[in-house]
């Protein structure tokens, strides 16, 4: 089996700072939106 | 209930939503990356598909959407419809943003490089400029008729784009892989694997839908908000 283990840890982190950021932006906007 | 108390409770309820979705993102994660066994060809760069299969999913239902509402807003005049067309561009964006960042560093492991300029490659860069377009046209223009007008043609043009893409592998010479899920026919893909990956569908469908309604929701509160200060300011 090719050794691809650091190209998947890199997408799958990638993909999680993607998510994790939009989430807190949107959430922040919100939050600051309410007051 | 006022538009703005409306609102409100739509940004709380799917606040709550939005953290439901990620821990079961977080789920999707472990049964991936841990419980799911590795390809032998690829090997563990094969379970980059969990995530990338169902964010290009996401980001074509997105541009969909857009599409429609951008029909119903031409149709009916109707904001809503303007207002949740630019939510589900903006949320899309982020979907095709990752679907743009972890296609090529899967094809640098099985094509040998982070990039070509292969027909489903190219159009999804594409969608991706449009669908930038639409957002910055949207900060663009502050007259909002004209703002809602001109975006949902774009919208619907950009829109246009999503079932080429889709079949842009059966059109065109490819190196991206045939679709092994949504497709004619039974999909080819091993039980514990086909378990991950509809596992992975369903929650990044739901982690979009309350992200979509928080966003809806927010630019409901602002357009509610400006108003009330309208009218605040007539009175």
């Amino acid at each position: 089996m090719p050794e691809t283990g650091g190209f998947m840890v890199a997408a799958y982190v990638a993909a999680a700072v993607i998510y994790l950021s939009y989430a807190a932006y949107l959430l922040g906007k919100s939050r600051q939106k309410k007051r | 209930m006022t538009p703005i108390e409306s609102a409100e409770r739509a940004l709380r309820r799917s606040a709550v939503w939005i953290l439901v979705s990620l821990l079961l993102l977080a789920g999707v994660y472990v049964r991936a990356l841990v419980f799911t066994p590795a390809e032998m060809v690829q090997g563990l760069a094969q379970k980059i598909f969990y995530i990338h299969a169902p964010s290009a999913w996401v980001a074509f239902l997105a541009f969909g959407i857009v599409g429609v509402t951008s029909i119903v807003y031409l149709l009916l005049k109707d904001p809503r419809a303007d207002l949740f067309a630019a939510s589900s561009a903006e949320v899309g964006m982020v979907f095709t943003t990752e679907v743009l960042i972890t296609g090529p560093i899967w094809g640098k492991t099985i094509w040998g490089t982070w990039w070509t300029w292969d027909a489903r490659l190219t159009l999804t860069l594409f969608l991706w400029f449009v669908m930038l377009a639409y957002l910055v046209l949207r900060s663009a223009v502050h007259e909002p008729g004209q703002r809602a007008r001109y975006s949902a043609v774009l919208g619907i043009l950009g829109a246009l784009l999503v079932p080429f893409i889709h079949v842009s592998v059966y059109l065109f010479r490819t190196l991206h892989p045939l679709p092994v899920v949504l497709k004619p026919g039974r999909p080819t893909l091993p039980g514990s694997m086909l378990v991950t990956l509809v596992c992975a569908f369903l929650t990044f469908t739901l982690f979009f839908g309350a992200l979509l309604w928080h966003r809806y929701a927010l630019a409901r509160l602002t357009d509610a908000r400006a108003h009330a200060d309208a009218e605040r300011a007539d009175a």
